[in-house]
């Protein structure tokens, strides 16, 4: 049968593409795992010791606490941002608001690299250059549009009835937002907050442009890892990355899950 | 004031809502008075959603005012206006229990807890659904559902209830019972509602008066039985009900389908008697429908009460149709 021949070679090269596009990243996982001291594959025995390593060395868990605090503060500051952005929009829903839209997101069409630049020329007269403001303001504005994308699906689904119910029966525009809209948008806020910590927590080109000493993310650590010596617990590092980026979105997951109708 | 509820009146001014160029809403005044049940009826495009979204508060006048117990709110808020509405697919909130939904217009007016807890067990009561506060909206079926938006609009007894086509999503068996249960608990709150249909059976049986709309504009108010026995235009009989249409000089008349009698050839009697030929017959239970081909009148329809015609005339034969002076309704051919 022709069509059953063409779906198996669609599903079976969706695979292959999956496993190129995810291998690359699982290789961490047994490197970090190797006995030897520089970048290796484990050949007969395996070793702990770069985990060891990475959650007692003061300088990493000093960076894992810097990336955190960057990253929680950029998250919390572009949901808000991006949330009030998607609904002024919706509200608004004009030809100059989607003018506006396209501008709003923006951030996530120019390179990183270009971006970084800009981020570097502006911030340097204001000495925001290796600052903890600087890069929660940077980070902020690469992650309010991810924001904006997902609040702005949530909201293409929301009945727009049920915001004129709200005001109908005598609720001002902010109770509204909080007690009928906020609720009924709530997977698309924490499927943003969750893209905009994930984009926080690895991100390095903007970091390396606008930290030097004082600021030390936890990409950035591995950057310089990597290009000084070749310490495996770079790929210790590498995997606690994506355990936490893994469980960031279990979390969003399940509880996008909860959310939906019990029968 | 009769019943447990609020009312006030309603007075429309030369109300006019544009559209760049088109006017869906063109010029109406209205009178609507305290405690009365008032349908809007038309077809969609008529404008009747339109009027009452601004009633609302929802759309934005052109040109005209609104009064409420003679004082104007076309500028006010819809928030402010203290009118509760059913939406049509009722929009309640589907994070919220029956009970917190009833509750919410009372909790954002910030009344004290046990007086909203009072309040709410009242309404359920009122709607029948007691034992369904803390239920979700998913969980209840479409009549349910609908008691609930009613109960939501009502508890902070206002002054006057918009229902927008509130029985639309319901089953025909379903509606007729809600109909009902929404014209005892109009009854018991003497509130002033405002309901917008389509549905002509509905508007008939259910409204002090109706308000027959037809693009953008009023084509006559009355009560059911003055609209139904005397249409002013083509439109009205048409919508309202069955007509025929007997073009005589240079008038036309509405003849209603009962209202005309069927005889066998020759035994007509009656002011007017007019023969033809019976081109079709439709059983439907309590009644017949006949098409019969007039040759000075064009095609007629006749309803005759199935139990009493005995057998049906059968296709191809050829009849008299009379009908009393008094059936035949002149009709202004341009409304107003």
């Amino acid at each position: 049968m022709k069509t059953g021949l063409a779906a198996r070679f669609n599903s079976g090269l969706a695979w292959l593409l999956l496993v190129l596009l995810v291998a690359p990243a699982l290789v961490a996982i047994p490197v970090s795992l190797t006995p030897r001291r520089f970048l290796s594959f484990p050949t007969d025995e395996l070793s702990l010791q770069y985990y060891r390593k990475l959650f007692t060395s003061p300088e990493w868990l000093s960076s894992f606490g810097q990336s955190a605090v960057i990253g929680l503060s950029s998250t919390l500051l572009a949901t808000t941002i991006g949330t009030l952005c998607a609904i002024g929009l919706w509200r608004v829903s004009s030809r100059a608001g989607e003018v506006m839209r396209a501008i709003l997101l923006l951030p996530l069409v120019i390179p990183p690299i270009i971006a970084a630049m800009a981020f570097y020329r502006l911030f340097v007269p204001l000495g925001l250059i290796d600052s903890y403001i600087g890069l929660i303001l940077a980070h902020t504005v690469l992650s309010a549009p991810l924001v904006l994308i997902t609040v702005s699906a949530s909201l293409a689904g929301f009945d727009p009835r049920l915001e004129q119910a709200s005001r109908n029966l005598g609720a001002s525009n902010w109770t509204t937002m909080r007690r009928v809209i906020l609720p009924g948008i709530k997977p698309g806020v924490m499927a943003g907050a969750v893209f905009a910590f994930i984009a926080s927590w690895d991100e390095i080109v903007v970091t390396l442009f606008l930290s030097k000493f004082s600021v030390y993310t936890l990409p950035r650590r591995m950057w310089n890892g990597i290009r000084e010596n070749t310490d495996p617990t770079v790929a210790a590092a590498a995997v606690v990355l994506m355990v936490v980026t893994l469980v960031a979105f279990s979390i969003w997951a399940l509880a996008v899950r909860r959310q939906r109708p019990t029968e | 004031m009769a019943g447990i509820g609020n009312s006030g009146s309603l007075h429309l001014k030369s109300l006019v809502k544009r559209y760049g160029g088109f006017t869906a809403v063109d010029n109406v005044n209205l009178e609507i008075e305290r405690g009365e049940f008032l349908t809007l009826l038309g077809p969609s495009g008529s404008g009747k959603t339109t009027l009452l979204l601004m009633m609302a508060g929802f759309q934005d006048i052109t040109s005209g005012d609104i009064l409420l117990d003679g004082q104007s709110i076309a500028a006010m808020p819809a928030e402010k206006r203290n009118f509760g509405m059913v939406f049509q697919g009722y929009a309640l909130f589907p994070h919220m229990t029956v009970r917190d939904n009833i509750a919410y217009p009372l909790s954002v007016r910030k009344r004290p807890k046990a007086e909203i807890g009072a309040k709410v067990d009242e309404m359920l009561d009122l709607v029948h659904l007691t034992d369904f506060g803390h239920r979700f909206p998913k969980e209840l079926s479409g009549g349910q559902q609908q008691r609930v938006a009613l109960a939501r609009a009502l508890c902070f007894a206002p002054p006057v209830l918009l229902l927008d086509e509130p029985l639309g999503a319901l089953d025909k068996k379903l509606r007729i019972e809600v109909q009902a249960q929404l014209k005892e608990i109009h009854n018991r709150v003497g509130t002033t509602f405002v309901f917008v249909t389509h549905d002509q059976e509905e508007a008939l049986s259910m409204s002090d008066r109706i308000v027959i709309m037809n693009h953008g504009r009023i084509e006559q108010v009355g009560t059911p039985s003055e609209l139904y026995q005397h249409p002013r235009t083509v439109f009205a009989a048409s919508f309202l009900g069955k007509s025929n249409f007997l073009h005589r000089k240079d008038a036309v008349y509405a003849l209603r389908p009962e209202k005309i009698d069927l005889a066998a050839a020759g035994t007509g009697q009656g002011a007017n008697t007019v023969s033809g030929v019976v081109q079709s017959v439709t059983y439907f239970g309590a009644m017949l429908k006949y098409q019969v081909q007039v040759p000075e009148l064009g095609e007629i329809e006749v309803d005759v009460d199935a139990w009493r015609g005995g057998t049906p005339v059968a296709e191809g034969t050829t009849v008299d149709l009379t009908w009393a002076n008094t059936a035949a309704v002149r009709l202004e051919i341009e409304p107003k």
